[in-house]
């Protein structure tokens, strides 16, 4: 009786299971970043697409069917999957994705990941949809736990005059308004480049040498160039000082772990990293 | 030169559309998912099923074979008729500024969309306002007394194309990294996701430019002795310019805001078609109608499968796939004709 009692309840668990699953929403993520953070949700059975990048970067979606690259995803490829939810950053570069999967009946979610909270708004939002939300929350405020403490810290001390480099040839850095500036700010870093209105834009090379910031926080690939790169202009405070900080690109990242990122960059901007 | 007769012609316009319909069938067949061919042909026949293999071949793949198939056809009567208007074997749909005027509209729109909460939406007709503005300015700019000639106009589309190219330069100069990116991406042509009503748009101006077109074609024959001898003979140079300056302009306008700058199929098609049909226009248009729908077909066909899911652009599989076999055939003729 008791083995029988077992194999009805392991049929049930085996039951349950399966609709759980049938139950869990069809995904196809189009961007790394939101890719990451189904990942951090713990969402990856929800996964059942994702674009190219996020095949190449992320080792536990590399066997999911791919459904193209950022810029050109495949609409056949994605309707082909049968997704319930289609996660992108909204661009114009899609032209009219949006409005075609909408039209099929496939629900699109189109999270912006400009600033702070728009990447916070993606984590929550995601986890909603997912049936993750305990778990976005939870994540949201070890973020925001994060933030408050490193400007906590920061507080009283002189302002690092920094630029946050993106891309070298040609220049582009971080500008007011995007997470990353927030991460500057709250890392107690002056984020040069704030008097450029857009997010990311293309300054001068004559601009930069004219800021002369203490520190330039170089994220541009490939990482190791960043010194040689910049040692060309001994002129410059950073690198007179030998602070030109070559970082991990996963920093740029609108992702899910936003609290770490910060952590690195405050250590980076204080002076305590490796310098390179 | 070739001449045709009625006969032939008609034999030569049947085999062309007769590819036209195996292109068709084909751009249908296939696409990066795991749809049998046969599955997705059968979904035509059998409309009303419901399910993933009717979305892929009815709602995905149909619009954007006919919308393949209608820029295809626009961009190569465009440049045959250009060719002819112009008097130039190098003139292509682009050659006038039109497409550079379409293509500032639309990436004003799209550098401007953020901030003042446009969508996507906006770049298409911005940048058929843009190809509309920039052939008025041509006209008004190179028409005397209604008249112009073909090296004005040329010379004049030569200059707005450049001052077109700097105004994108500018534009995306002042843009952001994400949206530079985006600026570039647009300028590339490209038929995926395109709203699914712009098959009949672009159809409903390729109709409007060839019903202005087809009454015209032997005026445009003799147009190619030059205008003072066509005048001579009792051809109404202005009206046949304006007219059809206007509605070319039109089909291009409404092919590049939809699909962006899609090359080689205005400039090959028609010279590989005056090359095989010889020169006659009442032949040559209709011609480059159906083998350049039939083209771009194949070439999008070639860029939403090689790679899988993963797109290529249009674009690219037009010059890749034309350039050669344009080579090869204007070779092939010098060594028949004997020409140097």
């Amino acid at each position: 009786m008791p083995a029988r009692r077992s194999a009805v309840c392991l049929l049930l668990a085996l039951a349950l299971a399966a609709r759980a699953a049938a139950d869990l929403p069809r995904v196809v993520a189009l961007s790394p970043s939101i890719t990451a953070i189904l990942l951090a949700l713990d969402a990856q059975a929800s996964l059942v697409g994702v674009d190219e990048v996020s095949a190449r970067v992320e080792p536990r979606v590399r066997a999911l069917p791919r459904v193209g690259g950022l810029f050109n995803p495949s609409l056949e490829a994605i309707v082909a999957l049968q997704p319930s939810l289609v996660a992108l950053v909204p661009s114009a570069q899609q032209r009219d994705l949006r409005e075609r999967l909408e039209s099929l009946g496939i629900g699109v979610l189109a999270l912006p990941n400009i600033s702070y909270e728009d990447v916070l708004n993606s984590i929550a939002m995601l986890g909603e949809r997912v049936g993750r939300s305990a778990a976005a929350r939870a994540r949201v405020s070890a973020i925001r736990a994060a933030f408050r403490e490193a400007s906590a810290q920061a507080q009283g001390r002189a302002r690092v005059r920094a630029v946050l480099v993106l891309q070298r040839e040609p220049l582009y850095v971080v500008g007011r308004g995007s997470f990353l500036d927030a991460m500057l700010d709250a890392a107690g870093a002056e984020n040069l480049a704030r008097g450029f209105a857009d997010p990311y834009p293309r300054a001068s090379l004559e601009w930069l040498i004219a800021a002369a910031p203490d520190v330039i926080l170089d994220a541009a690939d490939p990482a190791a160039g960043a010194s040689a790169h910049w040692g060309h202009w001994p002129s410059l405070p950073a690198v007179a000082a030998g602070r030109v900080e070559a970082l991990d690109r996963a920093i740029t990242i609108p992702g899910p772990y936003l609290d770490r990122s910060l952590a690195e960059l405050a250590r980076r901007v204080r002076g305590s990293g490796s310098p390179q | 030169m070739k001449v045709l007769t009625a006969r032939a012609a008609a034999l030569r316009l049947a085999l062309l559309g007769a590819l036209l319909l195996a292109s068709l069938a084909l751009g249908l067949a296939a696409g990066p998912s795991a749809l049998a061919p046969g599955n997705a042909l059968r979904e035509l026949f059998t409309r009303g099923d419901s399910g993933v293999a009717a979305d892929i071949a009815l709602r995905v793949r149909l619009p954007r074979v006919v919308l393949a198939a209608a820029v295809g056809a626009a961009l190569a009567v465009a440049g045959a008729l250009f060719q002819a208007l112009l008097r130039n074997p190098l003139a292509d749909p682009y050659v006038l500024g039109v497409s550079g005027g379409a293509a500032v509209g639309g990436i004003v729109a799209l550098s401007l969309g953020s901030a003042l909460g446009w969508g996507a939406a906006a770049v298409t007709p911005a940048a058929f306002a843009g190809a509309l503005a920039t052939t008025a300015a041509l006209y008004a700019v190179a028409a005397v007394r209604g008249r112009v000639s073909a090296t004005h106009l040329l010379l004049t589309g030569v200059v707005f194309n450049a001052f077109a190219s700097a105004g994108i330069v500018f534009v995306a100069s002042l843009a952001g990294l994400t949206e530079g990116t985006s600026l570039f991406l647009w300028l590339i042509g490209s038929l995926s996701a395109v709203r699914a009503d712009a098959a009949p748009i672009v159809g409903a101006f390729l109709a409007l430019g060839l019903g202005c077109a087809l009454p015209l074609l032997r005026d445009l024959d003799l147009l190619s002795l030059g205008e003072e001898s066509a005048a001579q003979l009792g051809v109404d140079v202005a009206r046949v310019q304006r007219v059809l300056l206007l509605s070319t302009s039109l089909m291009v306008g409404a092919a590049v805001s939809v699909a962006g700058l899609i090359g080689f199929v205005g400039l090959i098609v028609p010279h590989l078609l005056r090359l095989r049909l010889g020169p006659d226009h009442r032949l040559l248009v209709p011609a480059s109608a159906l083998a350049g729908a039939a083209f771009l077909v194949l070439c999008d066909t070639a860029a939403r499968t090689v790679l899988g899911g993963r797109e290529l652009p249009v674009g690219a599989i037009t010059a890749l796939a034309g350039g050669p076999l344009f080579l090869y055939l204007l070779r092939r003729q010098q060594l028949h004709s004997g020409a140097p």
